[in-house]
């Protein structure tokens, strides 16, 4: 039986006073693409920096890519770091900074090339050939900041995917996006996904961003998860509903997931509207 | 300027660029992380170990030691400090080490007057006089810089990283802790080697100045450190020189000529776009 690429067995850990992150039970298989929603402060983020073993959880089993995350040290935990791509939720903002966009993508080769020895050509080819993929070749010279958020998302994705890793990690990777940004984003990590069929975890709090490549989706609150299904299983209308409040409408349609004022819905839409039929049609 | 004696001026004129060089070389990645205050903070650690090993009884090049001691420490705190669990940012974790190691500075100069000891030499470090440079001098600080420049050859691509984003490196499996805290290491050794020379003030013009112009004129991570160096070298030469022609205080010019080299560029940049 092959190892799942992310398994939680009742992993407890404390930020501060305030916060705890309890998951009692959470496994991702290889190759498959979940997705954390949740509320701001839910914890998603906090989940994701502890399986990248930025956070000690202070009890349970957290077993990532088949190593014991809490037992690594040093190199041990560098080492797994770089089978696990990365995508931050906030952008690098130092806009004094000369690295071109090559440079930043090339960090991604970093590790993996060795401390202390240069990258070699075969590095810079793996770099040359993802920003082509990303549709970033042509601005390669230009530096970080130069680009748009839209255009730094994607660099970051470029950066994590030259690490070649075994597990994605994505934080929120359409924030702040407008919306023709976001539906690229959606549609790279679709292609991404179809071509390389890499283990990926999608942290987001909106359903329009999951890609029709997610078919699971784990819901947490207040540091748990509390549910977990398809989009489909976990946006019921009783849910939306709860959390968004009435009048709500959640469209399922081809693989992509939407919440919609439901007074907006035209006729031809698949959604039914949360809570009472009658807000619908206000 | 006709009257120059090559003879005595040739290491002042060799220390100026070294220093420069150097600074702006380490400069082309404090500025970067946003932390141009470690260069006078770092400055004022060595003077404060300095002063605790002159009333200690050491004198002259020997208080080199507790200098060095002292400033390593200081940026080894820095660059082991983890913005996660200290939830300080690091110019603030500078700021804290800066007042401290100057409080503790003058705390000792203090005890200079009241045990009755001169305080002649340690004086003399705070402001240092690029015009008693001698070639032990400056074969101290070459041999500093070089280093630091090995250091940098070969780490470029990880320091990169970290200059980037500190956190995302250690995230990427890089070894950020531990490249940066060396990085640090020789940052504070080469700064205190020079400061006994150039002087706080100086220390710090030539660490944010020439990177700071490097980047208004480039693009690209090794093209902006080759440059910032280069700035480096031309504010300590091309200053002292300038001075030397007009009869100026060195130092002052030093200073004056590295900003404007960086104001040179800010009009240069607006102008080309």
């Amino acid at each position: 039986m092959t190892p799942a690429a992310v398994e939680m067995r009742g992993v407890e850990l404390r930020l501060g006073r305030g916060f705890r992150l309890e998951v009692p039970e959470l496994q991702v298989a290889q190759g498959e693409f979940v997705a954390l929603l949740g509320p701001n402060g839910a914890g998603k983020s906090t989940l994701l920096r502890t399986v990248l073993g930025l956070l000690k959880p202070a009890a349970g089993v957290l077993r990532v890519l088949g190593e014991a995350v809490p037992a690594l040290r040093g190199g041990a935990l560098a080492a797994l770091r770089r089978r696990i791509g990365y995508v931050p939720q906030l952008l690098p903002a130092r806009s004094e900074l000369p690295m071109t966009l090559r440079e930043v993508v090339a960090i991604g080769r970093t590790a993996r090339a060795g401390l202390g020895r240069r990258l070699r050509p075969e590095d810079w080819a793996v770099v040359d050939a993802w920003l082509e993929r990303l549709g970033l070749a042509g601005l390669a010279a230009r530096t970080f900041a130069e680009l748009s958020g839209g255009e730094q998302r994607k660099a970051l994705l470029a950066r994590a995917m030259t690490q070649e890793p075994e597990l994605l990690l994505l934080d929120e990777p359409a924030a702040n996006l407008d919306l023709g940004w976001r539906e690229q984003l959606v549609t790279t990590l679709e292609a991404l996904y179809g071509q390389t069929r890499l283990t990926v975890v999608l942290v987001c709090h909106e359903l329009e961003v999951l890609p029709p490549a997610c078919h699971r989706v784990v819901w947490l609150e207040n540091g748990r998860p509390t549910a977990t299904g398809t989009p489909e299983e976990i946006f019921h209308d009783e849910r939306v509903c709860q959390l968004y409040g009435e009048g709500l409408l959640t469209v399922h349609a081809g693989g992509r997931h939407a919440v919609v004022p439901a007074n907006t819905v035209r006729h031809g839409s698949t959604g039914r509207a949360a809570g009472e039929q009658d807000h619908a049609g206000a | 300027m006709p009257g120059l004696d090559l003879m005595f001026w040739a290491p002042v004129m060799a220390g100026g660029a070294v220093a420069g060089a150097s600074s702006g070389l380490l400069g082309t990645f404090i500025v970067g992380m946003r932390i141009p205050f470690l260069g006078v903070c770092v400055a004022h650690a060595a003077l404060a170990g300095a002063v605790f090993g002159g009333l200690a009884g050491l004198e002259g090049p020997a208080l080199l030691g507790p200098a060095l001691g002292a400033a390593v420490v200081t940026a080894l705190v820095l660059g082991l400090a983890d913005p996660q669990r200290t939830r300080l940012d690091d110019n603030t974790v500078l700021s804290f080490l800066f007042s401290a190691t100057m409080g503790l500075a003058f705390l000792g100069i203090g005890l200079y007057g009241i045990l009755g000891k001169s305080d002649h030499d340690v004086r003399g470090l705070l402001w240092g006089n690029l015009n008693f440079c001698r070639w032990p001098d400056v074969r101290r600080m070459l041999a500093a810089a070089l280093m630091l420049g090995g250091y940098v050859a070969v780490f470029f691509k990880e320091l990169r990283a970290v200059m980037f984003s500190r956190a995302d490196a250690e995230a990427a499996g890089i070894r950020a802790r531990a490249v940066w805290a060396g990085f640090l290491v020789l940052t504070a050794a080469t700064l205190t080697v020079n400061f006994q020379t150039v002087g706080g003030l100086m220390i710090y013009s030539l660490t944010s100045n020439p990177a700071a112009a490097a980047f208004q004129l480039t693009r690209g991570c090794g093209r902006a450190l080759g440059l910032s160096a280069l700035f480096g070298a031309v504010s300590g030469l091309g200053g002292f020189l300038l001075a030397a022609a007009t009869d100026l205080p060195s130092g002052a010019v030093i200073v004056l000529v590295s900003s404007a080299l960086l104001g040179g560029a800010v009009v240069w940049r607006r102008w080309r776009s």
